[in-house]
């Protein structure tokens, strides 16, 4: 059967007018907090360290904040579309139009990464006015900005699937996300960390975002491009596979 | 002739160990006007949430036109209109969009999208009212939006729960006019209602339900062989209190 693209520009256009809704909240806020971080750390504390691997420390810390907002924003905007609908009852529309499963998520997902995308590249157009933006391969860039945002899409839809109240929403993000997010290489390299603690960085799927996504922007690697790659490209599958059984059983979307 | 919907031992147990429906067979003919008539609780919504997909049957089958609404549900979908007992859309959207998105669910063309959004909206009257949020409307008018919506594919089975509680007389009565309408236009009616009179009035094939099980059905006619009519036969048949059809039969 061919694919139903109106369904699926439907899917976006909707949730397009539903962020026109909340600009504060959906656009000007990870700028804003992009800019601050860019500021302190690139700034007030970057200024008082020389370099890091021959980069400034705000072009090395760039990166790290355009992950960690692409990594927020496409969470959020996966819990809050779901989330929204299941609770006015308004997922019933697309239960009951002829979209498969399939294209359901995937109008669910392609809003998520339009939504990453436009973070990353206004983190990047501030980046630029501090004269701290490279791009050393816009394939890559695209690669791990994409990747990362339909990975933490699917968890963010199964969390809205799951979630009974809006508190349970912020569980993931508040308790595993945002602290591995910090710990990931946003600020750091791993041979700053103690030795006995470098493990903890390896262990962590966040550390590979952060570090794919420096070296798509200055070239700076810690860790082979193939565990990056390999561990992003599986986590997309398992995580797709995930969410589009529970669509197929139903689970917290029909009663 | 392939029948418009056919039901055959329909199951329905919520995950909560509820039965909700727990054995219902019935067929719609093509053209037909249907009643589906029951006590709250009994498994009319459940019913229709299962042939329309908000629901997943836990045993049995339904076919639409003669497609399997579970494996098969894309075409089976595409059949179908529903408007449903609650206001399940985005309450800040427009009705405009409201209706215009469902168009695009289905897979309508823009342009074809825009004329029958619009002639929805003038056929319900809603044209001061379209480009207001759905959640600004009154309780008529929100119901206007929603029936609307379910015909924006002009669907050959259409699936009506409750359209009429809460609106006024005339709406009513206009809504009355145009369901006759489309429904002599070829259009298969499932209706829901707790309104014996619009039942009465608009359907010519009944089937009452009652504890998840259809109790009577048949023809309109054959509930008015007996003395008090569809409101007796439906205290009978749901098995209210004598008290209940001695009043019905006065």
């Amino acid at each position: 059967m061919t694919v139903n693209w109106i369904g699926l520009w439907t899917m976006v256009r909707r949730e397009i007018q539903r962020l026109w809704r909340v600009p504060i909240q959906a656009v000007v806020a990870p700028l804003i907090s992009a800019l601050l971080f860019i500021f302190i750390f690139g700034f007030v504390v970057g200024g008082r360290i020389s370099s890091i691997g021959g980069f400034r420390y705000l072009e090395f810390v760039l990166p790290g904040v355009v992950m960690m907002n692409v990594v927020s924003a496409s969470f959020l905007q996966a819990t809050s579309q779901i989330y929204f609908q299941r609770f006015q009852k308004s997922i019933e529309e697309i239960l009951v139009s002829p979209l498969s499963y399939v294209e359901m998520i995937g109008g669910a997902v392609s809003i998520v990464i339009l939504r990453s995308v436009v973070t990353a590249l206004g983190i990047l157009v501030i980046g630029a006015l501090f004269g701290a933006v490279h791009l050393h391969s816009l394939p890559e860039f695209l690669f791990w900005t994409i990747f990362v945002s339909m990975i933490f899409g699917f968890l963010g839809i199964i969390v809205a699937l799951w979630a009974k109240t809006f508190e349970q929403l912020n569980v993931l993000m508040v308790f595993f996300i945002q602290p591995l997010s910090m710990v990931g290489g946003v600020f750091n390299t791993v041979s700053m960390l103690p030795k006995w603690l470098r493990w903890l960085a390896y262990a962590n799927p966040l550390f590979y975002f952060n570090n794919g996504l420096r070296h798509s922007m200055i070239g700076f690697s810690e860790a082979p491009a193939v565990i990056g790659v390999s561990l992003t490209l599986g986590l997309a599958a398992v995580l797709g596979g995930i969410v589009w059984r529970l669509y197929a059983v139903g689970y917290g979307l029909r009663e | 002739m392939t029948p418009a919907l056919e039901i055959s031992h329909l199951r329905k147990v919520y995950r909560s160990g509820t039965v909700a429906v727990e054995d219902v067979s019935l067929t719609v003919q093509p053209g037909d006007f249907f009643g589906f008539l029951g006590p709250n609780g009994a498994g009319k919504s459940t019913t229709i949430h299962c042939i329309t997909g908000i629901s997943n049957p836990t045993s049995g089958s339904i076919k639409i036109f003669g497609i399997d609404a579970v494996a098969d549900y894309r075409n089976a979908r595409k059949l179908v209109g529903l408007s449903p007992q609650d206001f399940n859309v985005d309450q800040f959207a427009t009705g405009r969009n409201i209706i215009d998105w469902m168009g695009g669910y289905f897979g309508m063309p823009k342009a074809l999208r825009r004329e029958r959004t619009a002639m929805l909206i003038e056929r319900f009257d809603l044209v001061p009212h379209a480009n207001k949020p759905f959640r600004e409307l009154s309780g008529g008018l929100k119901r206007r939006v929603i029936l609307a919506r379910a015909l924006i594919n002009d669907p050959k089975l259409l699936v009506l729960d409750e359209p009429t509680a809460g609106v006024d007389v005339e709406l009513r009565m206009d809504l009355w006019r145009y369901l006759s309408e489309l429904n002599r236009d070829g259009t298969t009616i499932l209706l829901t209602s707790h309104y014996l009179e619009e039942i009465e009035r608009l359907c010519r094939t009944i089937a009452i339900v009652a504890k998840g099980k259809i109790v009577r059905h048949g023809p309109k006619e054959d509930f008015f062989t007996e003395p008090g009519g569809l409101e007796r036969a439906y205290l009978a048949a749901t098995g209210k209190t004598a008290d209940h059809a001695a009043v019905a039969a006065r």
